[in-house]
């Protein structure tokens, strides 16, 4: 097989059937982080591979454009490729409108990916200053408060950073609980999350048809949750964390609580899988075997791309 | 405290304290009461927000009369619209706490709650 498609190949491999596989590995949350770093390094991984693949054709263009056609033709077709076929004006022609559509996408696809995530970091500092001036800080936390009937917590990156609460959210938070959901809000503002979803939203917005990158923000959305609970449930405690997420998941104060002995209702959403995987964390023997396997398919994409690259280049 | 970031905090604040439009040397008389600070800094700072479009003037004889362009709660209310209605599409990356629910998951976790908390549903 010829480098430039034995890269297109690895990639395009990776694209399609690494997401189940992984979905499935991240499923239970368990290393979060390392989960993240799977995701992530996969989408790096088919990103290079592609760049890659677009450098051979480039570098194929470069050596010569009266040769260029037959380089292509054999690269593609191999020996089936006859000067008859490379030599006619109609092939040559369609391989330049193949170049030039190509190079005209990929520079769009960059393009539309900068001005995307410019224009979502602007809006997030935006709102991040006008958090700062609108709400009340609340003393020694650094967080602010807004006046709002609904509860709620996030934090928005900028400079500095806003974590918001609102008015509604503190009504039915004790100070343990809050100590928790700003814990997990911190959690997310230290491990950059929030450049990670830009990340991957700018890329399922480049790739709308590939999955591993369509299929990808939400999985490292719901893996960044995962990891901030986990933040804070080292910080203040499970129980702590599950009644902040229920007291403001319902609107409704949450007394200190006992964990309950019954499964959660298979059925639910996001929350409710977070709110279970805190109440019953899978068993430590799972774990092992889930970050082992995490770590095995990570080393693959490593070990993959390292032999694609140097069969490459020889 | 003292960056200047806080102080456009402050300087709101007061403005929205204010039943009606405020000159810059009546909102530097009440801020030096309380904090050591420059004429010229409150003006400079009231200056920003005007071109940040916090604040409107209006000139009255030599001074200007600022006000603020939206209420306090119209300014919550935006940016909680906005930090709310992120349902993927929107540009504005922002992480909540507990993600928006729809009414089943709502209703499970109000189950779980009343269970907890050993209440009988109401």
């Amino acid at each position: 097989m010829t480098p430039a498609l034995l890269v297109f190949c690895y990639a395009l491999a990776v694209a399609w059937f690494l997401p189940p596989l992984l979905t499935r590995l991240t499923r239970y949350g368990i290393g979060p982080r390392l989960g993240l770093t799977a995701w992530v390094t996969a989408m790096g991984s088919v990103l290079a591979s592609a760049a890659l693949a677009l450098q051979f054709l480039i570098r194929a263009a470069v050596a010569g454009w009266p040769r260029l056609s037959e380089v292509v033709c054999r690269s593609v077709a191999g020996g089936a490729c006859t000067p008859v076929v490379y030599r006619s004006a109609l092939f040559e022609a369609a391989l330049g409108a193949a170049a030039v559509t190509a190079a005209l996408t990929a520079a769009a696809l960059a393009w539309s990916y900068g001005r995307r995530t410019q224009r979502a970091r602007r809006r997030t500092r935006a709102h991040a200053a006008a958090a700062r001036i609108t709400g009340r800080q609340l003393p020694g936390t650094g967080a602010v408060v807004l006046d709002a009937p609904r509860p709620a917590a996030y934090c928005v990156p900028g400079r500095p950073a806003a974590i918001v609460v609102t008015s509604a959210a503190l009504a039915v938070l004790d100070a343990a609980q809050l100590g928790a959901v700003l814990a997990h809000e911190r959690a997310h503002l230290a491990g950059r999350h929030h450049a990670l979803i830009t990340l991957t939203r700018g890329f399922a917005a480049a790739f709308p048809s590939v999955p591993l990158f369509t299929r990808g923000p939400a999985q490292v959305a719901r893996l960044a949750e995962m990891r901030a609970d986990d933040a804070a449930a080292r910080r203040s405690g499970r129980r702590t964390l599950v009644a902040a997420l229920l007291a403001i998941g319902t609107g409704t104060a949450v007394p200190a609580v006992s964990l309950p002995a019954t499964a959660l209702a298979a059925t639910g959403g996001a929350v409710t899988a977070r709110v279970q995987r805190l109440l019953e964390p899978p068993h430590r023997g799972r774990l092992t075997g889930y970050a082992a396997a995490l770590a095995a398919v990570m080393l693959l994409l490593v070990v993959a791309a390292g032999l694609i690259t140097a069969y490459a280049a020889r | 405290m003292r960056g200047f970031g806080d102080l456009e905090t402050v300087v709101m604040h007061r403005v929205w304290d204010h039943a009606g439009p405020v000159t810059v040397r009546e909102l530097f008389d009440e801020l030096r009461q309380e904090r050591p600070i420059a004429y010229t800094t409150v003006m400079t700072t009231m200056d920003n927000l005007h071109k940040k479009g916090w604040l409107a003037r209006e000139k009255e004889g030599k001074a200007y009369r600022y006000e603020a362009t939206a209420s306090r709660g119209e300014y919550s209310a935006r940016l909680m619209r906005e930090a709310l209605a992120d349902g993927g599409d929107t540009e504005a990356v922002l992480s909540h706490f507990v993600a928006q629910m729809d009414g089943e998951e709502s209703k499970v976790l109000r189950s779980v709650l009343q269970r907890l908390s050993g209440r009988r549903p109401e």
